[in-house]
């Protein structure tokens, strides 16, 4: 199997080189530069002239790309335009952020979907499931801004019960009263995706648990005088599991890449958010650095997604 | 200083400024004679007794964490300029027409027949550590400018005025030869040379010369290309204003308190705190009282406007939008504007139609709730005597534009008039994106063009996202003829750097011998004497109506609420410091 995953390693290679290409030409594509929002009168343009090209955005494509590859090699994504800081640094500021919170994302909409699933397969076409579907059919059907606006206008202003924007609190102070505002600050935003995320989860588990209770094994089994939870346990559902395992791999490095809606709703300072003002500020090095990690997580998600497969279900074995 | 902020805030405004023209507009005509006064509004909130002590909490209106450069000299953009309010303070005050006084920490003397202007800080204006703010603070910001290494945006050729700045600038002289600290580095005064006196330096927002101090002592170690990114600029900046630093949390809020060393005395409140606050959320802040200072979104204007314990006062601040026609183009060879005598656009009568089809003031009312207003000049009457009362505009009168186009020729053929010369007519028009009422008020506006006959098309049959918009307009793209766009302006109001023969954001490339001569003659020295500034002002706004290269369109009040247990908070300019709020005077009421 080692030889395998080295093998998909290294057909990432070109898979990366070419989606570098594709993001650099892509992104100086766009019009304007990251100086076209400081045009002002008392500004001068010659200044900026200059500036431009000191940061040489006038040399040929090719060779920014070069550079750019260059500089990659050495573990350095540039400066930031906007911000003027070192991207890595950025980035792992925000990468920080958007992991607590996409943690306990993740981690509530499991312990959401999941029972939820099993309810529904459980009971199939009884109350319990038509009273999942339902959720289902709401939480899949409202767009998720819209719920977020709701959510941070009953939870944050009307009851006042969460804060309304940003990672921290200004008064926060010490190590365990910063951990705890964090935590209070990504709680809110947490629950509320968590609630419209389920819909694939719940439905994979459920029509997988409906599948799998006409198995011929589970007659076997029930036909051996099996009791009934250990069928359940042992035979249906780890069984019904397999979909959501296949997923996984790109549910962890998905970790990283961050909700653009949930982020800016909530001003919080997250990779989405950044990757979203990179954009509209023109922010190059940001913006370059930011598809080039998401497309590697989105490779290696893959990867770590046919190996837990692999792990998971002995049928499925990469040669 | 009043002129970074304008500065910063430009290109941003720029931008904002579209967003305003669909945002809050105000009741019709009355606006124009009391837009000086932002009469609908307070300008400062009731005076009362306070009490020492207590948490300010103001929220910073944007949708991008701030970039956090707490330099005067190297920042670029508004959001940080309101961030750094609390600490940072111009070396001068102003009266409310902008001109420098002498009440500010630093006095002020120009000597036009020695070409000087002599800068003294006043003894006892100590920076947060309590040194005294030192004569090598002041000329440091020179050197922060204009060395190549540190990439400050805000280096500009007007400083080339002052002897000596373009050689240092150009690395060929190591010290600036014209800034000289006559009681030497340590000593409070000191004297800049000019190669000409302009009579624009008398006000606030020049550009000649700079309105603040950088601490040299607590920078001085760090090399001009590791400024921007160092801790003492990012993380722990130092100011002189009255109050310093205590938290900073990147992107997001700042906690301040006193600086004990403020020279104007011990602040009211214990405590600011400054948070960003994102454009969809903060009407809801405002109505459930979650600040005490909060920036109004004036297209949210009719939900928070009956909000109980808050005050609203406004200013108007110091923009306008615009309609510009393309009449050229910017000749990169030459670094100078050239109009193109056969350009569609230009033609005075269509123009003038044009600006007399747009119905400004009902929209404005109808989209803005009485929060914008049409503007008839393009000089904002808060620059006082400037400012021609007697202007008129274009108000929306179709009969007047159907009766000019007639004249001039551009008879009906079908649906629409035809040019001059036969050919069919159809005038692209690029518009920004804004707000959420930007989309019907361009429409509106382009029907209105309809009406009088006049086949005006979008260009991409869209709005244009900020980006492109500006891609278009500065490289003269021949898909547009006119476009509207907005300007903040500096607080010294010479039209020369928007309208100038040679200034690149001249974007219609409109170049007449009697403008050039107009701006000549507003910066020139006769022009010292107040009156004959005045007349070629008006004269000038008098120029620009006629020609109608660019129409002034509208502009709109900021709104800000602040908490009704505050005192002390005021949008004055002779009561702030350069277009920042004197955080000072302000505290909670007993």
């Amino acid at each position: 199997m080692w030889k395998t995953v080295l093998r998909r390693v290294l057909i990432m290679i070109p898979q990366v080189i070419i989606l570098s290409i594709l993001i650099f030409f892509l992104a100086k594509m766009m019009p304007g530069d990251p100086f076209s929002g400081q045009i002002n009168p008392n500004t001068d343009p010659k200044q900026l002239e200059a500036l431009k090209r000191a940061a040489g955005l006038y040399d040929p494509i090719p060779v920014q790309y070069g550079r750019w590859v260059g500089n990659l090699f050495k573990g350095d994504l540039g400066t930031s335009y906007i911000q003027h800081v070192p991207v890595t640094s950025l980035i792992a500021d925000r990468a920080v952020n958007t992991f607590w919170l996409a943690l306990l994302t993740t981690t509530i909409s499991y312990g959401i979907s999941i029972p939820l699933g099993i309810t529904a397969g459980r009971h199939q076409d009884e109350w319990q499931d038509q009273a999942v579907q339902i959720f289902n059919y709401v939480t899949f059907a409202v767009p998720p801004f819209v719920f977020y606006i709701l959510g941070i206008w009953l939870f944050g202003f009307t009851l006042g019960w969460f804060p309304i924007s940003g990672s921290v609190s200004p008064n926060a102070s010490g190590f365990w009263g910063t951990l705890g505002s964090q935590i209070y600050h990504i709680i809110l935003p947490a629950c509320l995706v968590a609630l419209i995320t389920t819909t694939s989860i719940v439905q994979y588990l459920r029509t997988g648990i409906v599948d799998n209770k006409v198995e011929d094994y589970v007659r076997t089994a029930h036909s051996k005088g099996v009791p009934e939870n250990v069928v359940f346990r042992k035979h249906i559902l780890r069984n019904s599991l397999l979909p959501i395992a296949s997923s996984f791999g790109t549910t962890i490095t998905g970790l990283l890449s961050g909700s653009m809606i949930v982020e800016s709703v909530f001003s919080y300072p997250g990779m989405g958010k950044l990757f979203l003002d990179s954009i509209g500020q023109r922010d190059y090095t940001t913006l370059t650095a930011l598809i080039l990690i998401f497309g590697i997580l989105t490779l290696l998600g893959n990867l770590l997604s046919d190996i837990i497969m692999s792990i998971v279900d002995p049928r499925i074995r990469i040669k | 200083m009043n002129k970074s902020k304008i500065l910063r805030s430009i290109g941003l405004v720029s931008a904002a400024a579209l967003t305003l023209v669909a945002c809050g507009k105000s009741n019709n005509t009355a606006n124009d004679e009391n837009a000086k006064t932002a009469s609908k509004f307070p300008q400062a909130v009731p005076e009362k007794e306070a009490k020492q002590g207590g948490t300010l909490k103001y929220a910073i209106k944007t949708d991008t964490p701030f970039t956090g450069i707490f330099s005067d000299e190297l920042s670029t953009t508004a959001i940080d300029s309101s961030v750094a309010e609390p600490g940072e303070e111009s070396l001068f005050d102003t009266d409310d027409s902008y001109k420098i006084t002498n009440k500010g920490p630093a006095t002020f003397k120009l000597d036009r027949k020695a070409k000087t202007i002599t800068i003294t800080v006043k003894k006892g204006v100590k920076w947060s550590d309590g040194k005294q703010v030192n004569a090598k603070d002041l000329e440091y910001p020179y050197e922060i400018l204009a060395n190549k290494k540190t990439k400050a945006q805000r280096y500009s050729s007007q400083f080339e005025e002052i002897v000596g700045m373009k050689e240092y600038h150009d690395g060929k002289a190591k010290t600036i030869s014209g800034i000289e600290m006559p009681d030497g580095e340590s000593g409070r005064t000191i004297v800049l040379h000019f190669k000409e006196m302009k009579p624009g330096m008398l006000y606030s927002g020049n550009g000649y010369f700079w309105e603040s101090a950088a601490p040299y002592h607590y920078l001085k170690d760090i090399p001009f290309d590791k400024l921007q990114s160092s801790d003492q600029i990012r993380k722990k900046p130092m100011f002189f204003g009255p109050f310093k630093v205590q938290k900073i949390v990147r992107g997001q809020s700042v906690t301040w308190v006193p600086n004990k060393y403020y020279w104007r005395g011990e602040p009211k409140l214990a405590k600011i705190v400054s948070q960003v606050v994102s454009d969809n959320s903060i009407s809801q802040s405002i109505k459930s009282n979650k600040f005490d200072v909060t920036e109004v979104v004036n297209s949210q204007w009719n939900e928070v406007k009956d909000t109980k314990n808050v005050n609203f006062v406004a200013q108007i601040p110091l923009s306008y939008h615009y309609l510009g026609f393309k009449v050229g183009k910017w000749d990169d060879k030459q670094g100078k504007n050239v109009t193109n005598p056969k350009a569609k656009m230009n033609n005075k009568v269509l123009r003038q139609a044009m600006g007399y089809a747009m119905n400004v003031s009902s929209v404005d009312q109808h989209y803005t709730s009485g929060l914008s207003f049409r503007i008839p000049t393009l000089i904002p009457a808060q620059f006082g005597d400037y400012y021609d009362k007697s202007a008129k505009g274009y108000d929306y009168n179709l009969k007047k534009a159907n009766q000019l186009l007639d004249k001039a020729g551009y008879k009906k053929k079908g649906k629409w008039r035809v040019q001059p010369n036969g050919k069919p007519l159809t005038i692209n028009f690029l518009a920004m994106t804004g707000s959420s009422v930007q989309e019907p008020t361009v429409q509106n506006y382009i029907q209105q063009w309809q009406k009088v006959g006049l086949n005006v098309k979008l260009v991409g049959g869209r709005l244009s996202e900020f980006n492109s918009f500006y891609d278009k307009i500065q490289n003269d793209n021949p898909q547009v003829d006119v476009f509207m766009a907005g300007w903040s302006l500096a607080s010294e109001p010479s039209p020369a750097a928007l309208y100038g023969e040679t200034s690149p954001m001249n974007y219609t490339r409109f170049v007449t011998p009697k403008n050039n001569k107009l701006l000549k003659e507003i910066d020139s020295q006769k022009s010292f004497n107040h009156s004959y500034r005045v007349d070629k002002f008006h004269e000038w706004q008098d120029y620009m109506n006629d020609e109608a290269y660019v129409i002034p369109l509208d502009n709109s009040y900021k709104v800000i609420a602040v908490n009704k247990k505050i005192t002390g908070y005021s949008t004055n300019p002779s009561e702030n410091s350069n277009g920042h709020q004197l955080w000072y005077k302000v505290g909670f009421t007993k």
